[in-house]
């Protein structure tokens, strides 16, 4: 790849979106925009709301007691001592009705509230000051419509100043009566908030900032990715850049670094504006006025510090880099700017929900989500927000490195978007389902393409989730159902094989292999053992199994069940089911138009999926890297059958571990073998025998055992 | 410098399945002549050049370009052709200058022999009073000669036209034209198609006529004229056309009866 070619194209696209209204628009001017006008929004709603006292109408209130007041005795207010501040008090008004005429017919009152003439109406009943005097229980309605907010406000504040109203009296009754002073009132809780002022502030930035800069980066990717793509496409000027020296990965880096640029500037100008609203806003709180609600309002606004900051643009540029050559994979299928339009709501449905999981309360970013694409973003960009540093130091490498290698995958997904005439040059035809269906089964070729191969696995992924549905709702369980899970994943790739493509058995790789493979197979799943018991505790280490996962996954193994069953059940079956899927269908597929080495890795990330799906997702390291081990052994053996002996035995030596430890301390030797026997961990030098083993044998599979006729086979 | 054996190219199509574009075509094109591609619309013409220059890849045959092969070294090929067609737009948002700049120097041309190459090209095509002028502000006729100095900014051996002047006005038409049959009389390979037999009769020494994705008949003008009894080259089309559709329609009948 020319750099200089990547620069120069780079260099033209960001020019030729500098010069571009509607991006500049979307990508400078809207965001600078935005925050100040929303802030001035906010401030001057919130004037609004408070400049206008709402109306309450008490009715009877002659009856009312002159000690403790609930009135003020002169004008038209509750007395000012039941509310936090005068303020407070005078944003509601009374005004007072004799019980006699209209106002005594509680449907006119009701109207009353219903037509908005009064915010409440509080009605004191005829018999209070008797009842006052004997000490008995009076009934104070309030009109009032829940549905109306300000209604309910008034609803709400009026109930608080009447509690304050009632603990007045309840006094005044103590003095009377010379009680101590803790009688009416045994307890008071007194709440002392740990948080600090950055704390509060984060939380409720937190909440927005993370929702906001995400889907941020993803609207300044999206446009500029559909005019670099789509745009290009028609105004005719794609076929230019195509013909010209450049190569396809050169102008989609290209392409892709002017996207990402965009796109960081849209985050980091909305955080920045975003910012600086928030100071203004905290800023005008306190100075509004004195007291505790403006001081919170003014930490609950104050911005990020600018070392979260800092963290927050590192993290971001993964994020925008995964969103961009997203967006360009995308975009390059569109023949239109108006199509390229269209696959905007598809890719925010996906990603919306992604991001929500960060409004929802009582999500924390955990080793799962770190792995999840945007989410473990969303949520590492919270904990910097809040000030988390602890949990947001923890998860920096677990989060960027997921969101590095995403990104990367995306990329490579447009490269190959870009170098298939059948995207770039695509021409509209009408679709119908069945003509097509029809001429995918009548066109089929001898192996599947990627996209079935793709289809295949979210197809085993929902029917397994299908089943275990079911399974769920019947209460059917055991042994059985394991096996029966398996034949979920057998039947997929069997029935897409034999609609799909002409020589299923080719595709399956049903055929032989000659000895040596099965030896290799056998020889390395042995060989490995020592070293992923080694690599599953350090992933255990990183990403603990909670007890009561690991108690469900233990009592599956150790039960009842007689080992030769658990080896049928947990080694034979998913050796024979998982390969038929992974090494045969979905390799094969991925496979076509794919140098072996992207295919086998690709197949292995899918087989670690799985793990993540239908089991733990702690497997997913280990399932991966076996996958690759696997999918070698598959394409140089050109047969299933070497990878199934590597996987049952893999599986077998996992199932009769405890057996075979069992077996060795009875015969006293357990202690040559096994560091730690509980464990399963092996002395370092078996570690490294075993290391040493299978990196020759890979070695010998990758280099030497090349057959370049015949590769495609 | 041409070379193009046997060539096939077939599109999957979702109703058709695999439909062939282009079938079976062969022809060679050498340095200081312009090779002419007369077909209609749909003929297979866009399918057969884009194929030559790299961007669509062969289902049959092969292409060797300028001594590259299109399939084994495609940037090698790119390098040495200039490709302009109807889809070959120019970008908006930079001037004639920029954008020519820019070509050139995806070439790998140095700065300094580019600007003098271009000075060159801008002063030959006329183009010194819009230099500085934005694609979309530009007419037709710029438009098309800011096409034309891309095309020949890095100087290459082979020139492919894709039907340059359709769309054009005559006047716009005309300079294409002159150009191209300057940049024969320079010594370089031209491929040109269209469906217009009077910049054939103009330009060309030998013609291909393509129809239904195969070549109906080559040669030099006079030679075809001559084998096949025609007054000029309208009369030729329309005859090869014709017979074309006769044998397609026979072998279609056969195809149906058979199965």
């Amino acid at each position: 790849m020319s750099w200089s070619n990547v620069l120069l194209i780079f260099r033209r696209e960001g020019m030729d979106q500098l010069r571009d209204r509607r991006t500049l628009f979307m990508v400078v001017v809207f965001p600078i925009l935005l925050y100040p006008i929303i802030g001035a929004g906010v401030l001057q709603f919130a004037a609004a709301l408070q400049e206008k006292p709402r109306r309450v109408v008490v009715v009877g209130a002659e009856r009312l007691p002159k000690e403790p007041a609930l009135l003020a005795p002169e004008g038209e207010g509750f007395n000012p001592s039941l509310f936090d501040s005068p303020a407070e008090a005078a944003r509601l008004t009374v005004e007072r009705r004799a019980d006699a005429g209209e106002w005594a017919n509680p449907a006119f009152r009701e109207e009353a509230v219903r037509d908005g003439d009064a915010s409440a109406v509080m009605v004191i009943p005829a018999d209070l000051p008797e009842q006052f005097a004997a000490r008995a229980d009076v009934a104070i309605p309030i009109h009032y419509r829940s549905v109306d907010e300000t209604s309910k406000i008034t609803y709400l504040r009026l109930r608080e100043a009447l509690d304050r109203w009632k603990a007045g009296i309840v006094e005044e009754r103590r003095k009377g009566d010379k009680l101590p002073e803790g009688y009416a009132r045994p307890i008071e809780v007194r709440g002392l908030d740990a948080a600090t002022t950055q704390e509060i502030g984060g939380s409720v930035w937190g909440r927005i900032f993370p929702f906001l800069l995400v889907l941020m980066s993803l609207t300044g990717a999206f446009y500029p990715a559909v005019d670099l793509c789509a745009g290009e496409k028609e105004r005719g000027t794609m076929e230019t850049l195509l013909i010209s020296p450049a190569g396809r990965a050169e102008i989609v880096v290209g392409k892709f670094l002017a996207v990402l640029a965009a796109s960081v500037t849209t985050a980091v100008l909305n955080l920045v504006s975003m910012g600086v609203t928030g100071l203004q806003l905290a800023r005008r709180a306190t100075a509004m006025g004195g007291g505790d609600p403006a001081r919170e309002a003014a930490a609950a606004l104050a911005p990020p510090t600018l070392q979260s900051a800092l963290w927050m643009v590192v993290l971001l540029i993964p994020l925008a880099a995964f969103f961009s050559a997203i967006c360009l994979a995308v975009a390059a299928m569109a023949r239109s700017m108006k199509e390229g339009q269209y696959y905007m709501t598809p890719l925010y449905l996906v990603c919306l929900p992604l991001i929500f999981l960060t409004m929802a309360p009582g999500i924390e970013l955990n080793a799962f989500y770190s792995l999840v694409p945007v989410t473990g973003v969303a949520l590492l960009l919270r904990a910097l927000i809040v000030g988390v540093y602890l949990t947001a130091f923890r998860f920096f490498v677990p989060v960027l490195l997921p969101t590095v290698v995403y990104a990367w995958l995306a990329l490579r997904w447009a490269v190959d978007q870009f170098s298939d005439e059948n995207v770039l040059f695509r021409e509209s035809e009408r679709f119908s389902l069945v003509p097509w269906i029809r001429g995918v089964i009548r066109d089929r070729g001898p192996r599947p393409t990627s996209a079935q191969a793709v289809l295949g696995f979210a197809l085993i992924i929902t029917a397994s989730w299908l089943f275990a549905q079911v399974l769920l709702t019947t209460g059917l369980g055991g042994i059985g159902v394991v096996a029966a899970g398996q034949g979920v994943i057998l039947l997929v790739p069997l029935v897409m094989a034999f609609l799909l493509t002409t020589d299923p058995a080719g595709t399956l790789r049903l055929r032989g292999a000659a000895g040596r493979y099965f030896a290799i197979g056998a020889a390395a799943a042995v060989a490995v053992k020592p070293l992923s018991a080694e690599f599953e505790r350090l992933v255990q280490w990183a990403y603990p199994i909670s007890d009561a996962t690991r108690s469900v996954f233990e009592s599956l193994l150790k039960g009842d069940t007689p080992l030769p069953l658990a080896i049928l059940v947990f080694a034979l079956v998913p050796a024979v089911c998982e390969e038929v899927a992974f090494r045969g269908f979905i390799l094969s597929g991925l496979q076509s138009g794919r140098r072996t080495r992207s295919a086998i890795v690709l197949s292995a990330l899918l087989f670690g999926l799985l793990h993540v799906f239908l089991s733990l997702f702690q497997q997913f390291f280990n399932a991966a890297i076996l996958g690759v081990l696997i999918g070698l052994l598959a394409v140089r053996s050109r047969s299933l059958w070497p990878g199934v002996v590597f996987h049952a035995v893999n599986n077998g030596l996992a199932v009769a571990t405890g057996a075979w430890i069992g077996l060795l301390q009875r015969a006293g030797i357990a202690g040559w073998v096994y560091r730690d026997a509980e464990d399963g961990l092996y002395h370092v030098p078996w570690v490294v025998a075993g290391a040493v083993v299978v990196a020759a044998l890979v070695l010998h599979l990758w280099k030497f055992d090349r057959r370049d006729v015949g590769e495609a086979g | 410098m041409i070379l193009v054996e046997h060539l096939g190219k077939s599109f999957h199509d979702a109703r058709r399945g695999w439909v062939e574009a282009v079938r079976d075509v062969s022809f060679e094109c050498r340095p200081g002549e312009i090779f002419g591609l007369l077909g209609p619309n749909g003929a297979g013409k866009t399918t057969t050049l884009r194929t030559l220059s790299t961007v669509l890849k062969p289902t049959e045959g092969r292409a060797v370009v300028a001594g590259y092969d299109v399939v084994e070294h495609p940037e090698e090929v790119r390098r040495r052709i200039g490709f302009m067609s109807a889809g070959t737009g120019i970008y908006d948002r930079m001037t004639a200058w920029e954008l020519v700049e820019y070509f050139g120097r995806l070439y790998g041309i140095p700065k300094d022999a580019l600007r003098d190459r271009m000075e060159a090209v801008f002063a030959w095509l006329r183009m010194d009073d819009f230099r500085d002028v934005l694609g979309s502000k530009m007419s037709t006729g710029m438009k098309q000669k800011v096409s034309i100095a891309r095309t020949v900014v890095h100087d290459p051996p082979v020139l492919i036209f894709d039907e340059p002047t359709s769309g054009l006005d005559i006047l716009v038409q005309r300079t294409v034209l002159d150009k191209i049959l300057e940049l024969r009389d320079m010594g370089k390979t031209v491929v040109f198609s269209t469906h217009s037999m009077s910049e054939v009769e103009r330009l060309c020494s030998r013609v291909a006529v393509i129809y239904r994705g195969r070549l109906q008949a080559q040669g030099p003008i006079d030679e075809l004229l001559a084998a096949h009894g025609q007054p000029n080259v309208e009369e030729l089309f329309f005859a090869l056309v014709e017979k074309a559709d006769a044998e397609y329609e026979a072998a279609g009948a056969g195809a149906g009866a058979a199965s």
